[in-house]
């Protein structure tokens, strides 16, 4: 319920000009969403007027364990100390935002859950034995109740700014569930599937990048996961039937950033396309099948 | 060369020839009026439209080879430059854009206000507008230009563009334009037409400014060859489409299947992308979004295409109306090729092929409407023939079920089948302010506004108001008591946009537009008993009809109010139920679903008051306002007492935001709710009332 939520109003309503405490952490990512908020800039400026920010590492020295009014979470559950960490942050604050692929669908290194973990580790690590890690590496809603969702790899800054907004004025932040499709056909772009002949997942992945990617002229990668009603088999269907490519290949088209969050997580079990640790480096297959 | 003044506009017949380098002097004579000139021209691997400069911009020698799912350009050579048929771009791009600012609106502490964001009108020329084009135009102006309400930033660019059009010498697979009739040829609706020949084209004017342009080309005479060749062209195209849709008693045929198991099928394959509904010439809905600064005090609302296949667009607070794709489907068809007939006179189709085009999986619209309606002239006409006719559109304002217009059906007649629109008083826009608030329940709460517009003040029991406050999303919201210097509204706190409205306090103030809608036909109750069967807010809109009936209760027969709520602490308006249930004219029973210890009356639904009364129904006339599975129930009931279906008015929810039929979220068959509704006549519902995800 976050939109019945204004922590910034409800402290001017108790009369108090304490902001609300904003924190940001991450797990297993890269720490590319963060700086999204950093690459604000001007409106960073203005959100720090209105947020404390107790804690954010990419920013601040200040530390804080909590509590938060706002938590925005980056990256995976990937080690049995996140997995302990995310349900002590979880009892810190009443809303609780992931943001990024990561943190949203288990990101890239969740393409280890289709392999052994144990043969992952030792085809990276010179000495496997001193990583503890999961066999599995699962968003943030596996293991806590999560209030909002900022899904891509990364983030879309106008949707971070809108969230905050929303949280600032109390309305539902406008985070669209349609298709990228929406978006491309607004802005004028040439279906990359239909006119290129590429293979793209604009039609079953979640708006909100404004279509980036066919607009320069090559299928959606679809770092923004499935939206609601995402008819995946629908589309790997026609890509198998009628424009003949093999199911592996079409397998890995969904095996990307968000290839653990269903629908698309069956298409990978079920047709392939993940490579098995010790296959040449550098995903030459993915880059393939959308550059095709 | 003849130039010579043309004083009579005769479309179909060619005033001259313009040799192809004179091309030029036309796209000049355009920018010399000021005008930016719209045409064809490649970009990204398809021919779309935009800007040209100069002939030299036009697609010369390029033909595009399209399929279901497929696009591809192809250099054939030659110069010819209007061999590609039609590509991506619909015209509507730039006369109904896909993003456009309506308001702007500002908060500063209680004080609102909403300013219009008008933007100035570009005046344009679009060359090469085909036939199918050119219906799609004139559906799109009957739709936002015809009335009641008009989209006023669709009017003022619409006024100013010219229509250079050109026929169609040659087709694509997808074309069907010959099956809704509206090409290849180009008969009216254009300043200017062109037919291609090698060496230039033959020209039609269509209007006094096409007729103006004309005189400053220097046009050659029309030499019959020349004039045979073109008229054998556009005829070729015309064989080569054949006739692939079989468009006789379609809509009938379409709204006889609606539980066809054909719709899930095609839902396996379809992507509920929404690609077809954006390529479409005429698909219009749209919807609002708000833009702040960070603290909501500045705001702009900003309309943008929207899609009936997406998952927003049919959902409320409570759920959504079509949440599977075969519903959403099946919205799309039934309105392009059925319904349509009923809004606005004609099918919402005309046959241009994109959505058949550039859908990534390659649904042919043609293949489902033969695989769900079948053919007239098929093997399936039997079974679809012996299907009932539609049931009859109540129009106007509300009437007696017994002296309602029926219009002609559309099985025999589609073409005459358009209800004439709901004569809707004008919808007026104020900033009401806060008079006083009171609690009516938990989460609702009812607000007395004054400085509201007269014509607000003025409205019908079950007519509502759009309110809105700068940053919020506008919600609709049923007028629960006409005062004389005001309106009171009773609003649950069921999304932020009402949460916040239910958050005013005195003096604050919010933007109200109507009366909109239709009401509660009072005067239908006339000489009758009346049962008003209600649950939870539900009796909100029904409180001013309790008034108007009470203001002149001798006109009535028995009066009977059914009022169930979830608990004694979600009814509504405690003291007034107690009044009424004192008066000896008005019988009131109540119910809640649990009771608490302070609780002593019954406990059940509300139907459970009235399914054992002893009162006959033959003589009443009911009205139900509550969930839509309740007031089902309540109909059936209703029926058991012989209370007739075209005696019992409902109102119904749908997703509503802009209250006046533009904006086609709250399309419920063929009605808009906004507009034709919310009340309705449930005999004129039949066949759609309580159906799933229509």
């Amino acid at each position: 319920m976050i939109e019945r939520v204004s922590p910034v109003r409800r402290a001017r309503e108790a009369g108090s000009s304490i902001r609300p405490r904003l924190g940001v952490v991450k797990f297993a990512s890269c720490d590319g969403c963060q700086l999204t908020l950093l690459d604000l800039e001007d409106e960073f400026l203005a959100l720090t007027e209105r947020f404390e920010i107790v804690e954010f590492a990419e920013a601040t020295t200040n530390r804080s364990d909590g509590p938060y009014d706002v938590l925005l979470v980056e990256g995976s559950i990937s080690t049995p100390e996140q997995a302990e960490e995310i349900v002590r942050l979880r009892r810190q604050t009443p809303l609780l935002v992931t943001i990024g692929a990561c943190a949203t669908a288990g990101g890239i290194q969740a393409l280890r859950n289709w392999g052994d973990e144990t043969d992952f580790r030792a085809a990276v690590y010179a000495h496997p034995e001193y990583i503890e890690s999961l066999a599995f590496a699962t968003p943030i809603s596996d293991h806590v109740a999560v209030d909002a969702e900022l899904r891509g790899c990364p983030i879309d800054p106008g949707q971070l700014v809108e969230l905050l907004t929303s949280l600032i004025v109390g309305r539902r932040p406008q985070l669209p569930d349609e298709s990228v499709c929406l978006e491309c056909k607004r802005r004028n772009a040439v279906c990359v599937a239909v006119a290129g002949g590429f293979a793209c997942l604009g039609p079953v992945t979640r708006t909100g990048c404004g279509a980036l990617c066919p607009a320069y002229g090559r299928g959606c990668y679809g770092c923004f996961g499935p939206r609601e009603q995402a008819n995946a088999r629908g589309l790997a269907r026609h890509l198998q039937v009628v424009e003949g490519r093999a199911p592996a290949d079409v397998g890995r088209l969904f095996a990307g950033f968000t290839a653990y969050s269903e629908p698309f997580r069956s298409m990978v079990t079920e047709l392939g396309g993940v490579a098995a640790p010790g296959v040449a480096p550098g995903g030459g297959p993915a880059r393939e099948s959308h550059d095709a | 060369m003849v130039s010579a003044p043309v004083a009579t506009v005769d479309p179909t017949e060619p005033i001259g020839f313009l040799p192809r380098p004179e091309l030029d002097r036309l796209i000049e004579a355009l920018q010399a009026d000021g005008r930016r000139v719209i045409g064809p021209t490649i970009a990204d691997g398809a021919v779309v439209y935009d800007e040209i400069a100069s002939q030299a911009d036009l697609p010369a020698g390029w033909r595009a080879d399209q399929a279901p799912g497929r696009y591809r350009l192809e250099h054939r050579g030659g110069v010819r430059l209007f061999d590609y048929v039609v590509g991506p771009t619909a015209w509507k791009r730039f006369t109904f854009p896909p993003r456009v600012p309506i308001t702007v609106g500002h908060r500063d502490g209680g004080a609102v206000t909403f300013t219009a964001a008008e933007r100035p009108a570009t005046p344009l020329a679009f060359l090469g507008v085909r036939g199918c084009e050119l219906a799609a135009l004139g559906i799109q102006d009957t739709v936002l230009m015809a009335g009641p309400a008009v989209d006023s930033d669709y009017a003022a660019q619409r006024a100013e563009v010219l229509i250079v059009a050109v026929e169609c010498v040659t087709a694509a697979s997808t074309c069907f334009c010959t099956s809704m009739g509206t090409g290849p040829e180009v008969r009216s609706g254009f300043d200017l037409a062109l037919t291609e020949l090698d060496d230039g084209f033959i020209v039609r004017v269509g209007s006094p400014a096409g007729a103006d342009l004309a005189t400053r080309l220097s046009l050659a005479p029309v030499e019959p060859e020349r004039r045979a060749e073109a008229t054998a062209a556009v005829a070729a195209t015309r064989r080569s489409i054949g006739d692939p849709v079989d468009t006789d008693g379609l809509p009938a045929r379409l709204l006889a299947n609606l539980d066809n198991p054909h719709w899930a099928e095609v839902a396996e394959r379809c992507l509920a992308c929404a690609n077809c509904t954006l390529v479409c010439p005429t698909c219009f809905c749209t919807s609002v979004g708000q833009r702040s600064d960070l603290d909501g005090q500045e705001s702009v609302a900003e309309r943008a295409w929207d899609s009936c296949f997406t998952a927003g667009f049919a959902r409320v607070a409570g759920g959504n109306f079509r949440p599977r794709t075969q519903d959403r489907y099946r919205q799309w068809l039934t309105h392009k090729f059925a319904t349509w007939w009923d809004q606005f006179g004609s099918s919402g189709c005309v046959g241009c092929g994109r959505c058949i085009t550039w859908c990534p999986v390659g649904i042919d619209v043609r293949a489902e409407l033969y695989a769900i309606a079948g053919s007239r002239s098929g093997a399936r006409a039997a079974a679809i023939a012996i299907q009932p006719p539609p049931t009859p559109t109540p129009v106007g304002p509300p009437v007696d079920p017994a002296t309602m217009p029926h219009p002609p059906a559309l099985a025999t007649a589609p073409a005459v089948a358009a209800a004439p629109k709901a004569p809707t008083s004008p919808v007026r826009a104020c900033i009401a302010r806060v008079v006083s608030t009171r609690p009516e329940s938990p989460d609702t709460t009812t607000l007395v506004l004054t400085d509201v517009d007269p014509a607000i003040v003025a409205g019908l029991p079950g007519q509502f108001v759009m309110a809105a406050l700068p940053a919020f999303s506008a919600a609709p919201i049923s007028i629960s008591r006409y005062r004389p210097d005001g309106i009171e509204l009773t609003i649950r706190a069921a999304g932020p946009a009402t949460a916040a409205i239910t958050q005013l306090g005195r003096g604050d103030q919010l933007q109200l537009r109507g009366p909109m809608g239709r009401g509660w036909p009072v005067e239908a109750a006339y000489g009758h008993d009346v049962a008003i069967v209600t649950g939870g807010i539900g009796l909100a809109p029904l409180r001013p009809l309790i008034d108007a009936i009470l203001a002149e209760r001798e006109r009535f027969g028995d009066v009977r109010l059914y009022y169930g709520a979830r608990t004694w602490h979600d009814q509504l308006y405690g003291d007034e139920l107690d009044t009424w249930a004192g008066r000896p004219d008005l019988e009131v029973a109540l119910t809640v679903d649990r009771a608490g210890p302070e609780w002593f009356g019954r406990v059940g639904i509300v139907t459970h008051l009235f399914d054992r009364a002893t009162w006959d129904g033959s003589n009443t006339v009911a009205y139900v306002c509550g969930p839509e599975r309740m007031m089902q129930a309540t109909v059936e009931t209703l029926g058991d007492r012989w209370v007739a279906q075209d005696r019992i008015w409902v109102t119904l929810e749908r997703h509503m935001e802009c209250g006046v039929g533009l904006c086609g979220h709250c399309q419920m068959g063929r009605y808009f709710v906004c507009r034709d509704g919310p009340v309705f006549n449930v005999a004129a519902l039949e066949g759609i009332f309580g159906r799933e995800g229509i």
